[in-house]
């Protein structure tokens, strides 16, 4: 087991090191010169040729290329992520400052996935076929297939516009945190939901379960000792991943509710051409994602200790 | 069966202890602004775009630009006619051969309490000459303090169009030794309260202000990028003002008893046709296909259907109330004539071919028309209307839309384009910057890829040449006028669709806004809450 950690650590080198290549290539290979791009984001006209002499030289941009990534990869390394063209401080810290924000969202966001999907999907096994289960079927398609920022705008308008009962943006106290909450959290309850049904249905019709209930055993007592610790692991997968995924993507979601997450940094980022940031933002982003997934890995083997490990490959014995 | 190791359930409850190990580790500081303001609490929220400051160094800009949150105020300042008025500077003067000499306001004090004086215009002007010394050309040393309350100003290059330029928020004048960055510090009607990067700048009424004091006691400015948000938030009642909403969202906001305010034209929208010759982009080289593309275009229906009436039918490109009525109307413009353009193209050469578009020499009359600045979603439909009314004179356009501005630019470096779709917005009371920039041969920062396109030469660039020589700005609007006829009618290198304006939406206890044409001169210091009707 512990080399098989090392061995997944290991594959985290050529992966992170992929991340940082493309992160910094956005910034080489996008249109346009990047002194001059945020020399008109941020001051609105065109630069005269001493202004972008000025720029250029200010954030090492004259040098070459290849000089210029391996002198950021090895700041990178260091944790030094380089300082943000627009506000002079380092990008690292900036993501910090920003992380908690992002952090207590995708909590938040996870929450509102468990708690409804969960106890729905549970449902939806137990009484296969009956309305209820169509019904649910049907929401979960709908819920995976409407945008979080649609979501999230349907929510203001309903909860802030028309019941004015939440505010529509901003840090207000938790009253703040529902609806962002709810748009990010709803989309994936609907996949946990048809996760979750669909593995109970897999163990529900499984011997065990048979010898369980022909022992005599309450149906509330089958379904929490025998069906949901064997089914549960691959719907704690998905939570994990989408977890990760939230911490690294609610971008958009944090726009429309001015969250000051680090989604919301890379968005305006993006914006002003702050290239730095925007690097630091896929690196930083792209190395939680990489350890969540290898968080997650490790943790399905723990939550279900039926899983023994030879080689890569998890088998259920 | 293997034998469980610890439950299931155990775990699920460890899981839970961490979640709530993170939860007070992150609980975020929820300040709460006491709700929406009572209607006689003077307290005005803005939802404005997102955050564009800059924090750092010598272009620090935090309550100047792009928001212009009324901390500051420049040596002068433009009304809605863009007119220039005195503000920090009573009075100036040209002097031979290129200085400027400002006689500066007395008795008025920083937010510090510190004097405001000669000094103080020295930084300001020699902190933005380190930074290459902006439009004005600000020169390092070129800045000198005479007495206490005059001041010299030679910039790096001939520029008798100094004075228009100051009214940008750019060059307003910061207090000696600070920077907006760190703390911004200005003689405006308001000082800073608070600032939190891309949430809010909150400022509150300098009572010691040279002029009439503000009415309001305090404005929170919220940093609202999404335009759907925004919107949103002026519904909720969580904002009172919301500055440039899209037109699509114009009617259905009017209905709800929402006040809106449309100040002057101050932006154009318009096509600038590729003249070069370059690359095979060969056609719009003939003169007469130019004036048919004019001629092709039915503005009226595009102003009310693809503009939402929202716009109106200026075609001067710089705006017509910055030149003064006679010299605006030195350009004539276009009007809408599918025979005379169908005439124009018939006589070029171009017949119609059997498939609707018209063919010379075997070669259809193709066009490429390049959307994306200042992004291709600004111009809305207006590509597609304009496919549509050339598509009936036999002219096929195919629209490439480019994924922003950077793409924009670099495709017009490379000259790969027929048809240009521009906006633009004229933010200082220069009527030369915009023709200068992009049209005249030489260039006001030389060549930016727009000259080897579009600069027709000849008498435009004699006229253009003589207005950056005048110190006289009545005479610079009569010299814009008449190079504008150039380009517009003789050259038909531009041609322009639209006067735009800008679109602000605010609760009818708002009371006193007063819009303008450049949204970086609005000043709050009119505004008071009063009782709404709601």
């Amino acid at each position: 087991m512990a080399s098989y950690i090392a061995r997944r650590v290991a594959y985290l080198i050529p992966i992170w090191l992929g991340i940082t290549l493309l992160a910094f290539l956005i910034s080489t290979l996008a249109p346009g010169d990047p002194a001059q791009i945020y020399f008109q984001r941020t001051r609105g006209r065109q630069p005269t040729q001493q202004e972008l002499q000025i720029v250029r030289e200010r954030f090492n941009l004259d040098e070459p290329v290849v000089e210029q990534y391996l002198s950021w990869l090895s700041g990178a390394v260091r944790g030094d992520l380089g300082v943000s063209f627009t506000t002079g401080k380092p990008v690292l810290d900036e993501l910090l400052l920003r992380f908690p924000a992002t952090l207590t969202l995708a909590f938040w966001a996870t929450v509102v996935t468990v708690v409804v999907a969960i106890p729905i999907g549970i449902l939806a096994a137990i009484r296969r076929n009956s309305v209820l289960d169509q019904v649910t079927r049907a929401m979960s398609m709908l819920g995976a297939s409407i945008p979080s920022f649609w979501l999230a705008l349907l929510l203001i308008i309903l909860f802030s516009v028309k019941l004015q009962w939440l505010p529509a943006s901003g840090q207000q106290g938790w009253e703040s945190l529902i609806l962002p909450a709810l748009a990010l959290g709803l989309g994936d309850a609907a996949v946990v939901a048809r996760l979750t049904r669909s593995s109970l249905l897999e163990i529900i019709n499984e011997d065990y379960v048979k010898t369980a209930r022909a022992k005599g055993l309450s149906e509330g007592r089958i379904m929490i000792r025998h069906i949901l610790r064997n089914g549960m692991g691959a719907v704690v997968t998905q939570i994990g991943l989408a977890f990760g995924f939230l911490l690294a993507y609610s971008a958009i979601v944090e726009v429309i509710f001015v969250w000051p997450g680090i989604g919301r940094l890379a968005v305006d980022a993006i914006g002003q051409r702050d290239y730095t940031m925007i690097q630091g933002f896929v690196v930083f982003a792209g190395s939680i994602f990489v350890l969540i997934n290898l968080a997650v890995d490790l943790s399905y083997m723990w939550l279900d200790p039926r899983v023994t490990l030879s080689g890569d490959k998890a088998v259920a014995g | 069966m293997t034998a469980f190791k610890g439950s299931w359930s155990g775990r699920v409850v460890a899981l839970g202890l961490l979640g709530a190990f993170i939860l007070p580790a992150c609980a975020v500081g929820g300040e709460s602004d006491g709700g929406s303001p009572d209607a006689v609490e003077q307290k005005l929220v803005v939802g404005a775009d997102e955050d564009g400051y800059t924090t750092e160094g010598a272009e620090a800009d935090v309550g100047q630009y792009p928001l212009n949150a009324n901390i500051f105020e420049s040596l002068v300042r433009m009304d809605e006619s863009y007119e220039i008025e005195p503000a920090l500077a009573t009075s100036w003067e040209f002097v031979a051969p290129n200085t400027w000499r400002f006689k500066l306001r007395e008795g008025v004090t920083f937010h510090d309490g510190t004097p405001f004086d000669a000094e103080a215009v020295k930084y300001t002007f020699d902190r933005v000459a380190k930074t290459g010394g902006g439009t004005p050309g600000f020169a390092k040393n070129g800045t000198k303090v005479i007495d206490d309350y005059t001041v010299e100003v030679t910039p790096q290059f001939d520029n008798r169009r100094l004075l228009e330029q100051l009214v940008h928020p750019s060059y307003s004048i910061i207090a000696p030794g600070s920077s907006p960055g760190k703390k911004p510090i200005g003689t405006g009607p308001f000082s800073l309260v608070e600032y939190e990067r891309q949430q809010q700048i909150v400022v509150e009424r300098y009572d010691d202000y040279w002029g009439e004091p503000a009415q309001l006691d305090e404005i929170t400015f919220r940093f609202l990028p999404d335009p759907n948000a925004r919107r949103l938030a002026l519904e909720a009642g969580e904002v009172d003002l919301v500055l440039d909403v899209a037109r699509e969202a114009i009617p259905d906001l009017e209905s709800k008893g929402f006040v809106i305010a449309e100040s002057q034209p101050g932006a154009y929208s318009a096509m600038y046709l590729n003249i070069s010759g370059q690359k095979g982009y060969t056609i719009l080289q003939d003169s007469d296909v130019r004036h048919a593309i004019g001629n092709a275009i039915d503005r009226d229906t595009l102003i009310d259907g693809i503009f939402e009436g929202l716009a109106t039918d200026e075609q001067t490109m710089v705006p017509s109330r910055l030149l003064g009525d006679a010299n605006a109307s030195k350009v004539e413009g276009y009007s809408f004539d599918s025979a005379a353009a169908a005439q124009l193209l018939e006589d070029a050469g171009w017949t119609m071919g059997s498939d609707g578009v018209r063919e010379k020499d075997g070669e259809p009359l193709r066009l490429q028309l390049i959307n994306g600045f200042p992004s291709a979603s600004d111009h809305g439909a207006v590509p597609e209307f304009i496919q549509g009314q050339l598509g009936d004179v036999g002219i096929e356009v195919e629209i490439v839309k480019t994924p922003d501005t950077a793409s924009y630019e670099e495709r017009l470096a490379a000259g790969e384009g027929d048809i240009w779709m521009e906006q633009g917005s004229q933010n200082d009371a220069n009527p030369l910057f915009l023709p200068a920039l992009l049209f005249w041969s030489v260039g006001l920062f030389g060549d930016i890829g727009y000259q080897q396109l579009f600069a027709p030469g000849g008498e435009f660039d004699v006229l253009i040449e003589d207005a950056l020589a005048t110190p006289n700005p009545a005479e610079v609007k009569e010299l814009v006028g008449e190079a504008m006829h150039v380009l517009i009618d003789q050259e038909a290198v531009v041609i322009p669709l639209a006067g735009l304006y800008r679109i602000n939406v605010l609760t009818d206890e708002v009371q006193g806004f007063n819009t303008q044409p450049s949204g970086l001169q609005i000043r709050y210091d009119t505004v008071s809450m009063g009782n709404g009707a709601s």
